[in-house]
């Protein structure tokens, strides 16, 4: 990269295009217009640092140092350009009957019955810093839900139009996987593909569950089917061995850390891809920026507040402010013109800019159809017999079970990836630390008093050996249909930021397609751990009056009680917010990500899918970043008059 | 300085822990962690906790003889070393120690983290640190340590001394639901506030309530 630009350097210039937001859809889409040639600016609201390896280094220290090991914890705070953080919301103790049973205290403003548990962050490299990186691409059936399952919102293009896409994304990316077995799937479909990278190595939990499950039969009681399953390898955007015959025969190199040379060509198994790579093995956009060509300007700190609106249908270009000390947001404001704009912000933050704005909305669907991949997470304990099984180790999942994202169940309750865990009882329990808490009985009981029971010495080495050494977890991500009442509004006269900008007001519900497709994955799980011998442990009533987040009561018609407790967590996957279609009037962007309204107006991220599917988005959403590159170039070409601009020399190593 | 020796640190620690003197003075994190306790609990007081400590350990009823604010301040000694982080306090411990520290956990330090004893007890390593290289996480982990493997180490311990409110040792093909976590409510419950588990719902009584129904 050329290193970060001054806002005031940008100030009233003129670009070919201006970029809103640097993480993965902004950045390739940066890259690609760069490498024509086209004068880009990035405008990225939040810090930098990163790009360089004491600024990483510094965040890694941070990291190590937070007790509360969430996604954010290895970047500061900033309140020029706030982040929601999974820390923001808190369950209420004994909530009233038909009451939301929690708080929120961040950036979000939650009104919804149930809270929208999902963060993403601000900074250089957007929520890209912290991701888990599982890249598997959705299957055809996922593109089509309404037409063929009754539900959900249809896209109006299909799995075979992102193939090749998906193919560039992969190469961008550094995805590690094994094709052939995505082709068993069915969601690879060129017979000659290769990825860049051999497969990440399966755990040897993965090995565990095969040996001890695979082939079986799981009876699904809330679809009425019976599954045979089967593990199936994660493709990851994580370095692994390069494949020699990628492209042909003629390879791949993997890309390694950013700011320091030949480092972090293979993952170690650091084991904490979420939130940082320690040796950045784990890809970030950090990468794509490192080879961004003399046309493309970065500007850091920017934080666009609206679009403008030019002649006619277009965009003249955005109004930004500029901040220098994240603590106190004392800010300035400038304006850039281009002759296209993308918001490549985020889901939740491209339309927040979109309702301010005042744009792109005719079809009133801007915000509206907020998803996610509302994750169950159950855990067990192995076998005694079988000894440790190795928790904690290597990439937070390398294999999962695939067999209930398929088939007509479909109609009848949500879909579901079982991504087996490599990480322990972590997130469901926050192990291992609380095992140790609980074990010894530290932190006195409900009423506050020093517990009567623990263990010390010997006895406790041997008792977190085993109970830690058998801990498995299963995440079950449950597909969301899109649903126009769960969405973001803006509410300027109340809730504004630091900077003056207005809060993103969440109202999130989970409809019951969605809680019939977690009840089903919480007995699925429940019959895989009975199958493999363990101890299902998976409990989400409250403890001492407190309901977990997302905790909901689900009836049922066999259990004794007639209701079961449930609770989901936010996977990070926020989706639907600009939907694409191609009606007008009920979707808001086209095929290509541009906006119905304004043809020189982009809207990019998940925010354009019209349904999230049964794999992580992001593969797709970096599929779809790249086809709308191609446009905007053609735009951009046909505007200047098919004169193309000279590419400039491109930037491919990082400089050491 | 009050005269507590590093080395009379580590050997009694030796015994709350079930890790060997070798495995404590090779954390590195002997002294710290004297000065994080002496800090956390009070000069003086931690003086009297001491003295408690090492004479309940001579017990043969072992720690079961502790005041229960003392086996509170030996539990969180013992969480330090496996975690690194200061636990929270039951408060009714807290607020007998008179602390005026805030009564939430906390990491003592970066490296601290890193060389926390829970990770070794299953042939871990620390998430984010000493990274054991491509492609290990597929090898078989080696078995924990047998209870007498570890206990060997520690010469001749009365039974039940590291035990608290229980007679007999820990079952661990029906481990008790109250050593265990619950689901944690939300992320900013720290690992030393997540309650225990709740006792599971009667399957034998649900059973048969449902035979009779039918
Ligand atoms: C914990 C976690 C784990 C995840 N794991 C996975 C996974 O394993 N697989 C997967 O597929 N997906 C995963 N995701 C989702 C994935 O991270 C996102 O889909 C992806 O990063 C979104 O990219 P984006 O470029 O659209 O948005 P972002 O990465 O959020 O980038 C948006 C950028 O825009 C900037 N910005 C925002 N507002 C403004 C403004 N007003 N002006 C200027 N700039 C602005 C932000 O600072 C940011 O840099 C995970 C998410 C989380 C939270
Ligand atoms: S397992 Fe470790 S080395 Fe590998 S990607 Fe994750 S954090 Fe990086």
């Amino acid at each position: 990269m050329n290193g970060t630009a001054a806002a005031w350097d940008a100030d009233r210039r003129r670009y070919d295009a201006i970029i809103v937001g640097a993480g993965w859809s902004g950045s390739l889409i940066a890259e690609r217009l760069g490498a024509k040639g086209w004068q880009v600016l990035v405008l990225e609201a939040g810090n930098g640092g990163d790009e360089t390896w004491e600024g990483h280094l510094d965040a890694v220290r941070t990291f190590h140092s937070a007790v509360a090991k969430v996604p954010n914890s290895p970047y500061r705070r900033n309140t020029a350009a706030p982040s929601p953080d999974v820390l923001d919301l808190a369950p209420v103790r004994d909530p009233e009957p038909g009451k939301p049973e929690f708080t929120a205290n961040g950036y979000l403003v939650q009104q919804g019955a149930l809270p929208y548990g999902t963060d993403y962050l601000r900074a250089l490299g957007g929520t890209g810093m912290h991701w888990l990186g599982a890249v598997p691409r959705m299957h055809a059936d996922d593109f089509g839900t309404d037409t063929d399952y009754g539900y959900g919102r249809d896209w109006p293009i299909g799995a075979e139009d992102l193939q090749r896409h998906y193919a560039e994304a992969e190469r961008a990316m550094g995805v590690a996987g094994d094709a052939d077995e995505q082709r068993k799937l069915g969601v690879v479909t060129d017979p000659d593909y290769v990825y860049p990278m051999h497969g990440i190595p399966q755990s040897h939990i993965d090995d565990y569950c095969q040996k001890r499950v695979g082939g079986h039969e799981i009876h699904d009681e809330v679809a009425g089917e019976t599954y045979t399953i089967n593990i199936t390898g994660l493709p990851q955007a994580r370095n692994s061995t390069p494949d020699p015959r990628y492209a042909g025969g003629a390879g791949y190199r993997p890309k390694g850390a950013v700011g320091l040379a030949n480092y972090g060509e293979r993952c170690v198994g650091n084991a904490s891809c979420v939130p940082i790579c320690p040796v950045q093995a784990r890809s970030t956009p950090l990468r794509i920026q490192a080879g961004f060509s003399g046309s493309v300007t970065v500007a850091t700190r920017s934080v666009v507040t609206r679009v403008l609106r030019g002649r006619g249908a277009y965009v003249r270009g955005v109004e930004y402010r500029t901040y220098g000390d994240p603590a106190t947001p004392v800010s300035r404001s400038y304006t850039a013109e281009a002759d296209v704009v993308v918001l490549a912000a985020h889901a939740i933050e491209n339309a927040r800019l979109l309702l301010f704005s005042e744009l792109a909305n005719g079809s009133d669907q801007v915000g509206r159809n907020l998803m996610d991949h509302p994750t169950m997470v159950a855990w067990g304990l192995t076998a005694e017999a079988d000894g440790n099984i190795g928790p904690f180790r290597g990439p937070g999942h390398t294999s999962g079970w695939e067999e209930f994202r398929f088939g007509d169940a479909r109609g009848t309750r949500a879909p579901f990836r079982i991504e087996i865990g490599n990480w322990g009882w972590g997130w469901a329990n926050g192990a291992p630390m609380s095992n140790v808490a609980t074990a010894l009985g530290v932190g006195g009981d409900a009423a506050g008093e020093v517990r009567d029971k623990g263990i010390f010495g010997p006895e406790l080495r041997r008792f977190l050996g085993s109970t830690i050494g058998r801990q498995l977890q299963l995440q079950c991500a449950v597909e969301q249909a899109a649903d126009p009442e769960n969405r973001v509004t803006i509410d300027p006269r109340k809730h504004r930021d630091a900077m003056g900008n207005p809060r993103p007001v969440i109202a999130y519900d989970l409809d019951e397609h969605t809680r019939k497709g977690v009840y089903a994955a919480y007995l699925v799980a429940g019959r895989i751990f009975a199958e493999m011998g363990a101890q299902n442990r998976t409990d989400f009533r409250p403890v001492g009056g407190l309901p977990p987040l997302g905790h909901f009561v689900y009836p049922t018609d066999d259990s004794v009680d007639g209701e079961v407790h449930l609770a989901y967590h936010g996977a990070g996957h926020g989706a639907g917010t600009h939907v694409m279609g191609a009606d007008r009037s009920t979707s808001v962007v086209d095929s290509h990500q541009r906006t119905h309204d304004h043809p020189n107006l982009y809207a990019v991220g998940c925010g354009s899918m019209p349904s999230i599917g049964t794999s992580n988005p992001t593969v797709t959403m970096a599929a779809l970043a790249l086809r709308s590159a191609e446009r905007i170039h053609q735009d951009l070409a046909e505007l200047h008059g098919a004169v193309l601009p000279r590419p400039r020399t491109q930037k491919t190593e990082v400089p050491a | 300085m009050t005269g507590i020796s590093e080395q009379e640190f580590v050997r009694t620690c030796v015994r709350l822990t079930g890790f060997t003197e070798y495995d404590l003075y090779g954390t590195g994190m002997a002294g710290l962690f004297l000065g994080t306790a002496r800090d956390q609990v009070g000069e003086d007081r931690f003086a009297v906790f001491w003295a408690a400590l090492k004479k309940a350990l001579d017990d043969p009823q072992g720690l079961k003889t502790l005041t229960p604010t003392h086996l509170e301040a030996a539990r969180a000694l013992t969480y330090l070393w496996y975690t690194g982080a200061w636990p929270r306090l039951a408060p009714a411990a807290h607020a007998e120690l008179r602390r005026q520290q805030a009564n939430t956990e906390f990491m003592a330090a970066p490296a601290a983290y890193t060389e926390g004893l829970v990770w070794r007890t299953f042939h871990g390593h620390p998430a984010g640190a000493k990274a054991p290289g491509f492609g290990t996480w597929a090898a078989k982990p080696p078995d924990v340590p047998a209870t007498g493997e570890a206990q060997e180490e520690q010469a001749e311990e009365p039974a039940g001394a590291y035990r608290v409110g229980m007679e007999e040792p820990v079952a661990l093909d029906e481990v008790p639901h109250d050593l265990l976590p619950a689901f944690r409510a939300s992320r900013d419950i720290a690992p030393s506030e997540v309650p225990t588990a709740r006792a599971p719902e009667a399957d034998g009584a649900a059973q048969q309530q449902k035979e009779v129904r039918a």
